[in-house]
């Protein structure tokens, strides 16, 4: 099985899943149960005709997957999707775009369901637990498959790509997000949300020749973006001493649910590995465990006081107010926000004091994470597969996504290569082209979340063990806390499956780099 | 509901109707009321009214009963006695996310329970959250009862703003209070450093400590008037003579509050305090709030525990098992509670 940077072994990976389905059904046949939801589901095969027809007549005049879409949609005309998505900001675009939009252009009137995203795992495998059939259209979150799939949650998509898509727009997905749609050699997913977290700084606090020279003169290095670490602590400290109390040299979420991913790139970034791949013991108290939460507590000290607490608005907060000359690494909003909001659902968003002196930089040690993200994907449990299908590949087409990421309120964030080079959007504000050029070189090199069984666990486990130094812990002790709770998890998921899942997880590219 | 009686006495000639008298054996001049004691008619002695045919009156006052009871009954038992046992069945049985099967393993996950060094630490913050919040509560409480009692026009205007935060949506309260505790702009380190400088500033939700004490001050803030409104009742029972004999024998404040008051109220405290302990061990919406059980682990509770591993990780079997040990623990404390404090000399 090939480990090669940037190759993925989707054969390999297909006989690991091919092997998990013949040793279930050997414990269930044992045990007498034949639930056949855990049995990778039989392909879809009942297209309505009609709509197949009106599909491949509209790829023929346009190539066009969104019209396509709507085409053969018109078939399902009058019915009823339930499409479970994040909620709050995320949901307004189901709200106030897409949704009024796909049911005035096929009839088929869309249902959106808001959860809170700490809530978004548990109520779907709930409801399909439960078999409720309340969702159409589910969100998954890549790093959340392999659980889905488990549970015989997600639908295999390719014999819906097959009759509806112009395939030719899979090439248009950047190619990490491309991966991220796959599992086991089947497409289980379109990919929707670019989440890779880039580096924000004040560019006018950066060029000041004032600044510049005291800097240098200080520390013995130009004041520049920073590449490393140290870097980025040394300036983080200037511009906080600087501050004097009243702005500061950065900030990062702190907060519990959302430090672990910064644990994790920062990790990996200085050479970490989760799992010692022979034995699967955990590694996270290594040396670059050690190294990862030491630095990251030593630059809390120059941070706002209080930033153990602090979540995407706090950092948001003091960003828009002008009071940070960093934003260590957050999401893609950040940089379409700090030029100006002026829509409703953004009221809450300070008035921005940075608009047009923000400059854009993949993280130090040169790989960003890519941080959730979302895939849309049909819920096994659907009565509506086709129509739910159909929604999807009209939301996810180059035509309509464009228009989706561009949204004023959006918190959907580019990941198609035609994103990127949209003349229209890299024309919204001074630097924009800055921006998206700085998105998809992060996407080019940037780290995944943990793709194996029991990652919400694992990322728990992650997230506790930064919280626990934070709090007062040792590193040593945090760190000896985080690969106790790793180890129990492997062990009872079983080791011998999770080493089968991590050797396929460092198959992809973005698990880590050499 | 009013009945028309199926069996009326027989009429009288004359036009009045009378009863049969029965003789008690009271002498009516004895007593300072007159009072008449009529016995029912016997049915069978009605010779001029045949016996209806069909179910007897009771035993269609029975079936009318189960009808009117059947729809509440089957909600219990769909949304409680049900999932109860279905949580008691699964407590003996792996069943979590990654797992496609659920073997039955015994008693596997209570051992692994009472060897969860998390859960233990997890009950010992419950523990603590539930034995000094009600402590105050009980103190405050009783303190503004006693306050309270003798002034009833003030009573009358203070005790419906008092009781407001018992009304209050746990979850609003939670909002609420994380924004008084957030250390850069809550009121409480603003009001702080009015009096101890302007370097103060604890992260009171980012550490273990201070962050079960805020837990434990926002649960006596919000509970507080339960257990006053509970006291001030209990006390305003107490008869006034008690009072006013003690008052003639020289008793002070605390000879009336130690020898009349808490040993009238006794029962009543008893019972507060129980109903409060089961319903505080519940803690589960300020953990959501304020802190999510971090730092680390170090401010679960039993609540949040449960939910993490049920509802979050779905390992639906350990959390069942769990769930069974606590209601164990919670009913042999209780079970040890009443009997102690509240059956007197150990009868009912």
């Amino acid at each position: 099985m090939s480990r090669e940077p940037g190759h993925w072994d989707k054969e390999a990976f297909a006989k690991l899943v091919q092997s998990r389905i013949d040793r279930r059904a050997l414990i269930k046949g044992t045990a007498g149960a034949a639930a056949g939801a855990f049995v990778a589901p039989p392909l879809f095969n009942a297209f309505t005709p009609s709509a197949v027809s009106a599909a491949q007549r509209a790829l023929q005049e346009t190539q066009d997957s969104a019209e396509a879409a709507v085409a053969a949609a018109q078939q399902f005309s009058g019915s009823t999707l339930n499409v479970v998505w994040e909620d709050a900001l995320q949901l307004e675009d189901q709200i106030n775009f897409s949704g009024p939009m796909w049911e005035e252009l096929t009839g088929i009137t869309i249902n959106p369901i808001g959860r809170p995203f700490p809530e978004l795992f548990s109520s779907q495998v709930a409801e399909h637990i439960g078999q409720t059939g309340a969702y159409d259209v589910l969100s998954v979150v890549p790093a959340w498959t392999a659980d889905f799939l488990a549970q015989g949650m997600l639908e295999p998509l390719q014999p819906f790509i097959d009759q509806y898509m112009n395939v030719a727009d899979l090439d248009d997905y950047h190619p990490l997000y491309r991966e991220m749609m796959n599992f086991g050699g089947q497409i289980y997913a379109l990919f929707d949300d670019g989440d890779t977290i880039i580096l924000y700084y004040r560019k006018d606090l950066f060029e000041d020749p004032a600044n510049m020279e005291e800097f240098e003169a200080a520390n013995g290095f130009p004041l520049a973006v920073p590449t490393t670490w140290d870097q980025y602590e040394a300036i983080q400290a200037y511009f906080t001493e600087k501050g004097g109390g009243e702005t500061w040299g950065g900030a990062s979420q702190r907060a519990p649910g959302q430090v672990y991913g910064w644990f994790s790139e920062e990790f990996r970034n200085r050479g970490g590995h989760f799992f010692n791949e022979e034995t699967m013991d955990a590694t996270l108290d290594s040396e670059a465990g050690m190294t990862t939460l030491s630095a990251m507590l030593e630059r809390n000290k120059t941070m706002p006081t209080g930033v153990e607490t602090w979540g995407f608005v706090e950092v948001l907060s003091a960003w828009m107010a002008g009071t940070l000359a960093m934003v260590g690494g957050t999401w893609p909003p950040y940089g379409r926000w700090s030029e100006g909001t002026t829509v409703e659902q953004l009221n809450w968003v300070p008035e921005t004091q940075v608009a047009g002196k923000v400059g854009y930089s993949i993280m130090p040690l040169g790989h960003s994470l890519h941080n959730a993200g979302f895939n849309l994907g049909i819920s096994t449990n659907s009565p509506n597969k086709e129509a739910a299908y159909l929604y999807s590949q009209w939301l996810t087409s180059p035509s309509i996504s464009l228009q989706r990421v561009m949204l004023p309120y959006a918190l959907r964030d580019p990941y198609r290569i035609s994103h990127y080079e949209s003349e229209e959007y890299r024309a919204r504000w001074g630097n924009a082209n800055e921006y998206l050029d700085t998105l998809r070189a992060a996407a080019d090199t940037c780290l995944l979340d943990i793709v194996m069984p029991g990652s919400n666990e694992y990322h728990v486990a992650l997230d506790n063990l930064v919280t626990a130094a934070q709090g007062g812990a040792s590193v040593e002790e945090a760190l000896a806390q985080g690969t106790t709770a790793f180890n129990e998890i492997t062990d009872r998921i079983g080791r011998e499956s999770q080493t089968e899942a991590y050797q396929q997880f460092i198959a992809l590219k973005g698990a880590y780099y050499e | 509901m009013w009945r028309r009686d199926p069996f009326p006495p027989p009429r009288r000639r004359g036009g009045t109707r009378a009863r049969p008298r029965v003789d008690t054996g009271v002498d009516p001049g004895e007593m300072d009321e007159t009072v008449e004691f009529v016995a029912a008619p016997d049915p069978m002695q009605r010779t001029n009214i045949s016996k209806p045919s069909g179910p007897s009156f009771s035993g269609r006052n029975r079936r009318d009963g189960w009808v009117l009871v059947f729809p509440a009954l089957l909600l219990i038992l769909a949304m409680g006695v049900y999932p109860l046992l279905y949580s008691l069945f699964l407590a003996f049985h792996q069943w979590d996310l990654q797992t496609p099967a659920t073997p039955f393993i015994g008693l596997d996950n209570f051992r692994a329970a009472l060897n969860d060094d998390r859960l233990w630490s997890a009950l010992k913050n419950t523990w603590v959250i539930v034995i000094v919040g009600i402590c105050f509560e009980f103190i405050i409480g009783l303190g503004l009862a006693l306050l309270l009692v003798d002034l009833p026009r003030l009573k009358r205007f203070v005790v419906p703003i008092f009781i407001l935060p018992v009304m209050m949506v746990p979850i609003v309260v939670g909002l609420t209070w994380r924004m008084l505790w957030d250390n850069q702009y809550g009121a409480i380190n603003h009001v702080l450093r009015m009096i101890f400088g302007d370097g103060l500033n604890i992260i009171w939700l980012g550490q273990t400590n201070t962050a079960i004490i805020a837990m434990i001050i926002t649960q006596i803030w919000q509970w507080t008037p339960f257990m006053f409104v509970v006291l001030l009742a209990a006390i305003s029972a107490v008869s006034p003579d008690l009072y006013e004999a003690a008052a003639l024998d020289g008793a002070n404040f605390w000879n009336t509050l130690k020898d009349i008051t808490l040993p009238s109220i006794r029962h009543i405290i008893a019972v507060a305090i129980l109903f409060r302990g089961l319903d505080a061990f519940k803690i589960f919406d300020l953990v959501y709030i304020f802190t999510q059980g971090s730092p680390g682990t170090t401010t679960e509770t039993a609540s949040w525990y449960i939910y993490r591993l049920g509802f979050q990780f779905f390992r639906m079997g350990y959390a069942s098992a769990i769930s069974y040990l606590i209601l164990i623990m919670l009913s042999i404390v209780a079970t040890i509670y009443v009997a102690a404090f509240i059956r007197e000399g150990g009868k009912a």
